[in-house]
């Protein structure tokens, strides 16, 4: 009876989140490998087309041209996140006066609402009353007001709303990265005579390394997922300058048109979000082979 | 331990299979409307007790008028009827499809195409009764010739009568059309490029632009502005010619040519590219804007949201030189219909016979506002006593066009977001439309729908007395 028990208890513990798990992850997954190969609008008779959606997607520069953005999206937002995050994080790792107020500070904008934060940059932003351009005015930085939303900085200004919300969640990681680096290693760097900016080289980047792999990792795939702030703050405009894989995704299977709802296109949505997570699926694989030796502390 | 393992993952294994066979079982009755998976929301009880309607619309603006007037029916019908109103602010279409995939669907809902998509994709869906059968002479007097296939009728049956139509103008600040130097509205294209070309140099140093559009949503954008446009010019607004069948949007030209032309001078305001509607009016409201397009809920607005004390009119939209060979687009026509799933059809019948009545389409123009498109309401209603209203009353050049085919879906961006994007960054517009064309024939051509090219088609005679 105990034996039957000790068997049956791990089962008893998972079955609750293999249930969730296959309701919400296993069975659209299942779902959308048979809708790919659909034509399918929400409505009617699914229809058989075999690969016709992959060919579409062969041919629709609108992805292609979303995929670059989301690369220029990712690049951008990685390399001034992860750089600040962890000057931060070693800022934050001293003995500095209110420290444990400015860890909250830099950790708000995780917990503030994606939708709220991008709001309220909108009206930084904006080009006819924006705060931004309202002050770069005000100090004669600038003579015309900048079209911080317009085709050619659209970009820049999502990747900055991006930045500012990622910071304090991976400063979060590196700072207990940090924290769990013996004190004696710095102490005998030290009496080695190293520096502030040696001892950060040589010994709190390479110590960091198993974090800072998944920090990164972590880093690179939400980039790669990111959408929800771009929504609010362009929906992808102007003329598509800030469309990225996954609103283009969004967009297809769930249509934001307040002009009336568009088509919804869940066979090749379908095909375009099994593409999407195949893409993903590769460049998350080639990171974890080439930050291989990141994983790893030399003794 | 091994066999209890297998026996776990084919247990799994098992619901998943029965998830996913009871979900096709369930997409067949949705798709079926099978009466068989009625909710509770709709019971027809035993005698002595009230049957209970359950009415769904978005008309979230107009709820106290539409809750005194069930509130009125609750106490006077005689049918032993009580109606329950539910506004749904946000998501209307999913709450919608949600409603009927439960079996819950509203007895009597909003059918406003706009809203929750065009009347072929709800009779495909099985959403919707056929009024036929309860229809008398008095509405078909009243209504009938309102009544447009494939808005109201879907192949020869009835399934929603008209009420009100939204008519579409241009809007503009007089103040600022005086101060540069123009006493009237622009009728041409060319004029309204001038004039906000004008606007912009007399009051750019205030903060002042000729022209604005809410770009962000290419679709709000056109739609309250170049549909109207086109349509009056004689061309059907999604590119569609009835006279050939097939899709032809070289009529888009001048319009999207124009609205390009102040993006380039700079007379439309900064920003624009990322504004949404309600930004854009309170800045008209400040009196920041010249001109922009909208349609006949600015009146409210104004009154209402963004209180103003400018001077603002508005006009019938411009077209290339002037002449109007069509009618500027009507949009809705449509206002409420029964549910196919509905279980109590008769009482759902007799309420939707009040909301009919002339006594409530009168109310609905001189109370809540609607601007009537029923040829007897127009005729006998008051103008509704909001400042503005005036000048958004239907008349001789405002109307209701025919569909074109449905369910016609390109692949890639509609027509609205190619425009849109030409608008902000410019290329070459000729090339553009003829991608469209090929783009929506080739989508008209797989949609395998029946069309019938009409070479006698003449907008013209869209237009009133």
């Amino acid at each position: 009876m105990t034996k039957l028990r000790n068997i049956l208890q791990p089962y008893v513990f998972i079955f609750p989140s293999a249930l969730i798990m296959i309701v919400f992850s296993i069975y659209p997954i299942v779902w959308v490998f048979k809708y790919m190969f659909f034509e399918y609008f929400g409505y009617g008779t699914p229809k058989y087309i075999g690969l016709y959606n992959f060919e579409r997607l062969w041919r629709d520069a609108d992805f292609w041209a979303s995929l670059k953005n989301t690369m220029v999206f990712t690049f951008g937002k990685l390399i001034l996140t992860l750089p600040l995050a962890l000057v931060i994080a070693v800022i934050l790792n001293t003995k500095l006066r209110g420290r444990n107020f400015l860890r909250i500070m830099y950790f708000m904008p995780t917990v503030i609402s994606i939708a709220v934060m991008s709001v309220v940059f909108y009206i930084i932003f904006n080009s006819y009353n924006g705060i931004l351009n309202q002050y770069l005015m005000k100090f004669k930085i600038i003579s015309e007001n900048i079209a911080w939303l317009g085709p050619n900085h659209a970009m820049l200004s999502v990747i900055l709303v991006a930045t500012w919300g990622a910071i304090g969640n991976y400063m979060l990681l590196l700072l207990a990265g940090l924290q769990g680096i013996p004190n004696d290693v710095y102490e005998s760097a030290e009496i080695d005579g190293a520096n502030a900016v040696r001892k950060f080289w040589y010994i709190t980047v390479p110590m960091l390394g198993p974090v800072l792999q998944i920090v990164m990792m972590l880093a690179i795939i939400t980039s790669l997922k990111g959408y929800e702030g771009i929504m609010v703050l362009t929906e992808g405009g102007p003329a598509g300058t800030t469309n990225v894989m996954y609103l283009y995704l969004f967009k297809l299977l769930f249509p934001i048109s307040p002009g009336g709802p568009a088509a919804q296109e869940i066979g090749y949505g379908s095909a375009v979000g099994f593409a999407i997570a195949v893409i993903v699926g590769i460049i998350t694989l080639i990171y974890f082979y080439a930050s291989k030796k990141l994983g790893q502390i030399d003794e | 331990m091994r066999f209890l393992s297998k026996a776990i993952v084919l247990a799994l294994v098992f619901v998943l299979l029965v998830a996913c066979a009871s979900n096709d079982n369930n997409s067949g009755n949705q798709n079926t409307g099978s009466q068989s998976q009625q909710g509770n929301n709709s019971v027809s009880s035993g005698s002595g007790e009230k049957t209970k309607i359950t009415y769904w619309t978005h008309e979230r603006g107009r709820a106290q008028f539409l809750q005194d007037t069930v509130d009125r029916y609750n106490e006077t019908n005689t049918d032993n009827i009580e109606v329950e109103l539910t506004i749904l602010s946000d998501n209307f279409a999913q709450a919608i499809d949600i409603a009927y995939s439960s079996g819950q669907s509203p007895d009597v809902y909003n059918v406003r195409s706009s809203q929750i998509g065009p009347l072929s994709q709800l009779i495909a869906r099985d959403y919707l009764e056929p009024l036929d059968d309860y229809l008398t002479q008095e509405h078909l007097d009243r209504h009938g010739s309102m009544i447009v296939e494939g808005i109201n009728a879907y192949e020869g049956k009835i399934y929603t009568l008209p009420n009100f139509g939204n008519s579409i103008r241009l809007i503009y600040n007089v103040d600022l059309l005086e101060k540069a130097g123009y006493s009237e509205p622009p009728t041409t294209l060319d004029e309204m490029v001038e004039m906000a070309k004008k606007i912009t140099e007399v009051g750019k140093a205030d903060g002042v632009y000729g022209f604005a559009l809410p770009y962000k949503s290419a679709n709000s954008a056109l739609r309250r502005s170049a549909h109207a446009v086109v349509t009056l010019s004689g061309y059907e607004r999604s590119g569609y010619d009835f006279k050939t069948g097939q899709y032809d949007f070289s009529g888009y030209y001048d319009v999207v040519q124009a609205f390009r032309q102040m993006w380039e001078d700079g007379s439309t305001l900064p920003g624009s590219e990322s504004l949404d509607i309600d930004p854009l009016r309170a800045q008209f409201a400040e009196g920041k804007i010249g001109m922009y397009f909208s349609t006949d809920v600015e009146p409210g607005v104004f009154h209402n949201q963004f209180p103003t004390d400018i001077n603002w009119a508005a006009s019938i939209v411009p077209t290339k030189d002037g002449e109007r060979n069509g009618v500027s687009l009507l949009d809705g026509g449509v206002w409420y219909g029964i549910s196919k799933q509905s279980e109590n059809k008769e009482a759902a019948w007799k309420f939707l016979d009040y909301m009919y009545s002339k006594q409530v389409l009168m109310e609905s123009q001189e109370i809540a506002g609607w601007l009537s498109v029923v040829p007897e309401i127009v005729a006998e209603a008051k103008v509704p006593d909001i400042p503005g209203t005036e000048y958004f009353m239907a008349g001789k050049y405002d109307g209701i066009w025919p569909l074109p085919p449905a369910d016609v879906i390109p692949e890639g961006r509609n027509f609205e977001q190619e425009f849109v994007d030409y608008i902000i960054v410019g290329g070459d517009l000729d090339e553009i439309i003829e991608r469209l064309n090929e783009r929506y024939n080739a989508a008209l051509e797989r949609a395998d729908v029946h069309v019938e090219p009409d070479p006698d088609f003449d907008p013209s005679q869209l237009q009133g007395e």
